[in-house]
């Protein structure tokens, strides 16, 4: 739809400042969610950030010079054009351990914050929607006692049980043990939507309970939803990260974690290795770096007086 | 006082909530994880104590009687407080392993929650005081950068530069050649022992209480009660302190235990870089040896912990916020 | 030498992310002490900013851009802070807008007079708990409230106690903003009163903003009238009302009738104000003008002495001018806009429709349980009336008076304890508290409602075309071309015309009074028999409720829908009802013809009622 200044005028006259009866506000349509994140300068960082990282993490066979789990290099060795970053005491790549390393976290950070985010959003939608009933009162506790449980020593507990410590299992575990605190956020989200006008308008239309959460409610939600896959999902990376360095890592695959463990339990510091232990750090931060400027824009989403008076 | 005994039910519920769930965990596994313990402990030594079996099946799981009649079992030896034995420190108690842990890591930690909170509450408050100055901007982006490093890659580096390199401190333990206790030579030695790890927590922890305190901060600013408070005339710090500072400080007095749960977690990791002897270091190597009771004892020890300090923080919002004391559920 | 001298004073904010927006444009007047001068104008005028930086507290991103501000010979325009601190508060004080918020929640109230007492005084300890204890007395409240909490007080009391501490130091000037905005007519009315009465006895000088004219008018000695960020006229109080010079001023008048009166009449400004950051050429109010001539849409008008005061208007200069009267027309008292006509011969009339729903002997009790004490409040006592078509029906109280909790039994969303709501439709007499599930459903397609806040009823993530689609798919099964249609002969019912240029459009891109229109255009899509209407116009511009209240009598008129009006304002609901229901505590007071219960109330509440409407005439 297009809409000229001059048209917008319900002109009684010729001028163009004749009487105006009505005028809708010279705002053309409402920018799109994608258009707001991208506004922000540090969201575009960000976004070009963890593109980089899909990319490696995707094309890691084509992008990594060797197999990371190969030992046939010369252990201890430096930084070289072969091994561009040296290789490990047991003589495997630094570098192609580095880039495979990015699946990890990835997949970890992408299926443990869904996951979360689904669990935070069933059970935070179900109680703030049933606000002051019982079912409201269960809810609401669970999620109370499943914030002040310590989410690392319940997860280590967790994971330690099991024999096969395959990556799902750290996706499962990670995501049912971080899911109360974007839970307790939607369900105030929900209770304040709730009470708004336009949802006992909805029911003067003849609206069901479902379509009412989920086509009226819902779409309200998606910036502090997409702020919290975000949240979990950074903080599934952090999990996965210090599961790894106590040893608890998928013992299939290389992580950035499981590299720092190997290097704390091979001593790569009394060695003087300090790339070995520097990098996998590094390359983390810089990852977590770019998906909390991610959530910068996503902010703007949720503060929508920093876009209304346009 | 019904906001306190309001306070006080839910600590209890919690407690039972979070009791319970630590008799469910090893239940729920699959295996017999008590079984597997008393057969690995019948090959460090044959003579076991039976009143031992029988605590360790009471908090692992036995294959006899109904959940109803183990739950029983487990609630009474809870109160007594038998944990079973260690299976990495055979043949000591799991409570004796502990007890030698505990207060290095309660100092360890209380010590480091206190500093940062008090640091980050100032920080924050004077950034948003100062906002958009140079002060602040540096707080922020540098808090948002170092926010997002790992703390046991932090603790890697620290013993690289300051232990290995500088050779200014030690790089692992607790303490040297002295006997611990009040004595002058241990606790000199503690305190440079604990001074990498503490650092490495002081690095990430204000962070959350910086930019907590400067958004609740900011937000404050913009009340109506600050504006009047200027418009009073009343001098910059009185508003600032008086009014700002001591409203956007209530969410983060909440906040205080919940983010206990995370300087735990760290502590942990940073336990394991440091080869510090408290509670971090004792559940990896329980991890590592599948010393299911130590594991269980200090999973159900550290939310224990957090739930107290949970309790006392919400005393004192009550105490600090008279809305709270009148306010509903 | 006055006490405060404002001349040529602009402020601009500038925001990074906006375009800049000159919120006050050249804006000069002056007060002598003792003076009470009111500031009118309506939301964006700039009337909250000037008086921001009067008190010199403007915040990034405005700024004092240009002029200067003389308080008691001293420029204090761009005062140091450190000197600024020894004016503010002993010479300088201020009641604010929303004073809900403007006491700090954490600390005692008392706490909050004594560090500003001695922050500026020689008093200390006892003598200030002395003070302290005057001060409460003067805003007549207990001693016992000086050492609560703010959240301990009521909202009244709150603004009570706002204004005992704006009058701690004996101050030359206040500042009120607002003061008793979002407060029970009642209560305001004893505040201003509270405030008439210290400022007599005391002398300070007030500058009152409000956008109210009838309580502008009411209290203040001179009036200054505020559009688009510029001062449009300037007159006595009784000046203004017996001549208005410019036609804004006209039009704001224009929205208040005497609700006494056998017709009544009220005019509406239509449009709306300016958007400040774009450039305007002429006059600001010229495209809402019905007195525009073409110089107004070239020539910025300048603010001239005229009559017994000053206005900006070109028209009004022109007629005033020498032998102007004969050229430009004389001066006309009222605003040649749109107007909403009602006559008691409509009411008698209206009173003789079917009755499409009985409320008979109602009352509802609140059970609420606390721990082990069970609480019951009466919330409405044993309630009698009828809705007609065709009527429009108002139920009158303040907050707490029970009128909400009817309009939620009417609407079927909560059942009355004892007593019976039955009504009369389509498929014979049906008792409300039976409906549930589906047959409510099918209910509400016969009552619908329009709401307080035209800011929160539209769905802010859907399209208008959306939001008026839903009704008509749900109840009348319409898709495709024929649901379009009928989206748009709504919006056109409704005056949003041409309609496909707000279809797809979004409840915020609106100014209040449109979204207020599409809200009554979505309640009218089922052709409902009842619409119950909560407040619909007072989250609204004064001087355009009126366009609302004209659309719902209108369709009144060709819907034959009938309407129960729920206000806590007595004068709109003479503008806009038949009937009038009075409630107080939960229980009917009074019921009767509107004009009649106005002309000669009964009833003792009633009475005090009226009595606190504003009445300039």
């Amino acid at each position: 739809m297009t809409t000229t200044p001059a048209k917008d005028f319900m002109a009684e006259g010729d001028s163009a400042q004749a009487l105006t009866l009505e005028q809708v506000s010279d705002a053309g349509r409402p920018d799109r969610w994608w258009e707001v994140v991208w506004s922000s300068r540090k969201a575009r960082v960000g976004v070009v950030i963890v593109s980089v990282y899909v990319i490696v993490a995707v094309f890691a066979p084509l992008v990594a010079p060797h197999d990371p789990l190969d030992s046939t290099f010369t252990p201890l060795a430096g930084a070289s054009g072969d091994n561009w970053l040296g290789t490990t005491t047991d003589g495997r790549d630094i570098a192609s351990q580095l880039i495979y390393g990015s699946r990890i976290s990835l997949l970890v950070g992408l299926f443990g914050g869904l996951l979360a985010t689904i669990i935070s959003l069933v059970i935070g939608m179900v109680s703030g929607y049933a606000e002051g009933t019982i079912v409201d009162d269960i809810l609401s506790f669970v999620t109370n006692v499943a914030l002040v449980i310590p989410a690392l020593p319940l997860i280590i507990t967790l994971v330690a049980y099991s024999e096969v410590r395959g990556v799902w299992l750290i996706v499962f575990v990670i995501a049912i043990t971080s899911w109360a605190g974007g839970a307790r956020a939607k369900r105030a989200q929900i209770i304040t939507l709730r009470n708004r006008d336009f949802v006992t308008a909805a029911k003067f239309s003849g609206e069901s309970t479902t379509r009412i959460i989920f086509r009226e409610i819902m779409p309200n939600m998606s910036s502090l939803v997409a702020a919290a896959f975000v949240g979990a999902a950074t903080g599934a990376i952090g999990a996965e990260a210090g599961l790894a360095v106590l040893g608890l890592g998928d013992s299939q695959s290389v992580s950035w974690g499981t590299m720092l463990y190997q290097a704390n339990a091979q001593g790569a510091i009394t060695q003087g290795l300090w790339l070995w232990v520097f990098v996998p750090g590094l390359v983390l931060a810089i990852l977590i770096t770019g998906m909390s400027f991610i959530n910068f824009g996503v902010d703007l989403l949720s503060n929508p007086h920093l876009r209304e008076d346009a | 006082m019904r906001y306190f005994a309001r306070k006080f039910g839910f600590f209890v519920a919690t407690l039972w909530a979070v009791v319970t769930l630590n008799f469910l965990i090893p239940r729920l596994q699959p295996g017999d994880p008590a079984e597997i313990m008393v057969k690995k402990l019948a090959g460090k030594d044959a003579q076991l104590d039976p009143a031992q079996v029988r605590a360790m099946r009471a908090m692992l799981g036995a294959p006899d009687g109904s959940l109803v009649q183990q739950y029983g079992t487990y609630l009474g030896e809870l109160v007594r407080g038998n944990f079973g034995l260690s299976y990495s420190y055979y043949p000591f108690k799991v409570t004796e392993v502990i007890g030698q842990a505990f207060w290095w890591t309660v100092i360890l930690v209380t010590v480091t929650q206190a500093l940062s909170f008090v640091v980050g509450v100032v920080l924050g408050a004077y950034a948003a005081w100062r906002r958009n100055s140079r002060f602040d901007s540096v707080v922020t982006l540098g808090s948002t950068f170092l926010g997002t490093l790992q703390p046991f890659w932090i603790a890697l580096l620290l013993l690289y530069v300051f232990g290995y390199s500088l050779g200014w401190f030690p790089t692992s333990g607790g303490y040297e050649e002295s006997t611990p206790g009040l004595n002058f030579p241990f606790v000199q030695e503690a305190v440079s022992h604990s001074f990498l790890p503490a650092l490495a927590l002081l690095i990430v922890t204000p962070i959350g209480w910086i930019l907590g305190m400067r958004n609740t901060m900011i937000m404050n600013l913009g009340e109506d009660y600050i504006r009047l408070a200027k418009a009073k005339g009343l001098p910059d710090r009185v508003v600032a302190l008086k009014y700002a500072a001591r409203n956007a400080l209530l969410p983060s007095v909440t906040g205080f235990a919940l983010a206990l749960g995370g300087v735990l977690g760290g502590a942990i990791l940073v336990e394991q870089a440091f080869d510090y002897p408290g509670l971090g270091r004792l559940m990896g190597e329980a991890v590592e040896n599948k010393d299911y009771p130590l594991l269980q004892t200090l999973m159900l020890l550290t939310t224990v912990g957090v739930l107290v300090a949970n309790l006392v923080a919400d005393l004192l919002y009550g105490v600090l916020d008279p809305r709270a004391r009148r306010a509903q559920s | 030498m006055s006490l405060l001298d404002v001349s040529d004073l602009s402020v601009r904010y500038e925001p990074k992310s906006h375009r800049p927006l000159d919120a006050v444009q050249h804006v000069s007047f002056s007060i002598e002490a003792g003076e009470f001068v009111g500031l009118i104008g309506e939301s964006g005028s700039g009337k909250t900013t000037l008086g921001t930086a009067l008190l010199r507290l403007l915040q990034r991103p405005g700024r004092i851009s240009a002029g200067s501000i003389t308080f008691d010979g001293t420029d204090i325009t761009h005062l140091h802070e450190d000197e600024l601190r020894d004016l503010r508060w002993r010479d300088i004080s201020t009641v604010f807008q929303s004073s809900m918020n403007a006491l700090n929640p954490v600390t005692r109230v008392e706490a909050q007079f004594r560090d500003v007492i001695e922050q500026h005084s020689r008093l200390r300890g006892e003598a200030v708990t002395t003070r302290i204890r005057e001060l409460f007395d003067m805003v007549i409240i207990d001693h016992r409230f000086i050492s609560a909490y703010p959240h301990e007080l009521s909202g009244g009391m709150r603004q009570r106690v706002n204004l005992a501490l704006a009058l701690a130091l004996e101050p030359k000037f206040v500042l009120l903003d607002e003061p008793t905005t979002g407060l029970d007519v009642v209560v305001q009315h004893s505040i201003l009163e509270n405030v008439r009465r210290l400022q007599a006895e005391q002398g300070f000088a007030v500058l009152f903003i409000s956008h109210d004219i009838g309580t502008v008018l009411d209290l203040s000695d001179r009036i200054l009238v505020m559009y688009a960020g510029r001062i449009v006229e300037e007159q006595p109080a009784a000046a203004l009302l017996r001549d208005p010079l410019h036609p804004y001023s006209k039009g704001l008048l224009g929205s208040y009738g005497d609700p006494r009166a056998e017709t009544v009449r009220i005019t509406y400004v239509p449009g709306r104000p300016p958007d400040l950051s774009l450039e305007i050429r002429g006059c600001s109010f010229a495209p809402r003008c019905p007195e525009r001539i073409a110089r107004c849409t070239e020539v910025d008008p300048p603010l001239l002495p005229m009559a017994a005061g000053r206005a900006a208007c070109h028209v009004a200069q022109l007629q005033r001018d020498e032998g102007g009267a004969g050229e430009h027309g004389e001066p006309k008292r009222t605003f040649d806009g749109p107007q909403f006509v009602k006559t008691a011969e409509e009411s008698t009339q209206a009173l003789r429709g079917d009755v499409v729903l009985t409320v008979d002997h109602v009352s509802k009790v609140f059970t609420r349980r606390r721990g082990l004490t069970v609480q019951h409040t009466e919330a409405v006592t044993d309630a009698s009336f009828v809705l007609r078509k065709g009527e429009v029906t108002a139920l009158v109280g303040q907050s707490g008076s029970g009128k909400s909790t009817l309009a939620r039994m009417i609407t079927g969303v909560d059942s009355p304890t004892t007593g019976r709501i039955v009504f009369h439709g389509p498929n014979g007499d049906q008792e409300v508290a039976g409906f549930r599930g589906r047959s409510l459903r099918d209910y509400r397609s016969n009552v619908q409602m329009v709401f307080q806040d035209p800011y929160s009823s539209i769905n802010p993530a859907k399209r208008l075309g959306y939001v008026l689609a839903r009704p008509l798919a749900n109840y009348h099964g319409l898709k495709g071309d024929a649901l379009r249609d009928r989206v748009e002969e709504l919006l056109e019912t409704v005056a949003l015309t041409p309609a496909d240029r707000f279809v797809n459009r979004y409840g915020y891109e609106l100014s209040g009074g449109q979204r207020q229109r599409v809200v009554i255009a979505k309640a009218l899509a089922v052709e409902p028999d009842i619409i119950v209407a909560d407040e619909p116009i007072s989250s609204l511009d004064v001087s355009i409720r009126a366009e609302i209240l004209e659309l719902l009598g209108g369709l009144v008129q060709t819907k034959d829908v009938g309407i129960l009006y729920i206000t806590h304002d007595l004068l709109s609901a003479r503008m806009l009802a038949d009937e009038v229901i009075v409630l107080n505590n939960g229980r009917i007071v009074e019921q009767g013809q509107t004009l009649a219960v106005i002309r000669s109330p009964q009833d003792a509440y009633t009475r005090t009622l009226i009595e606190a409407i504003p009445n300039p005439f």
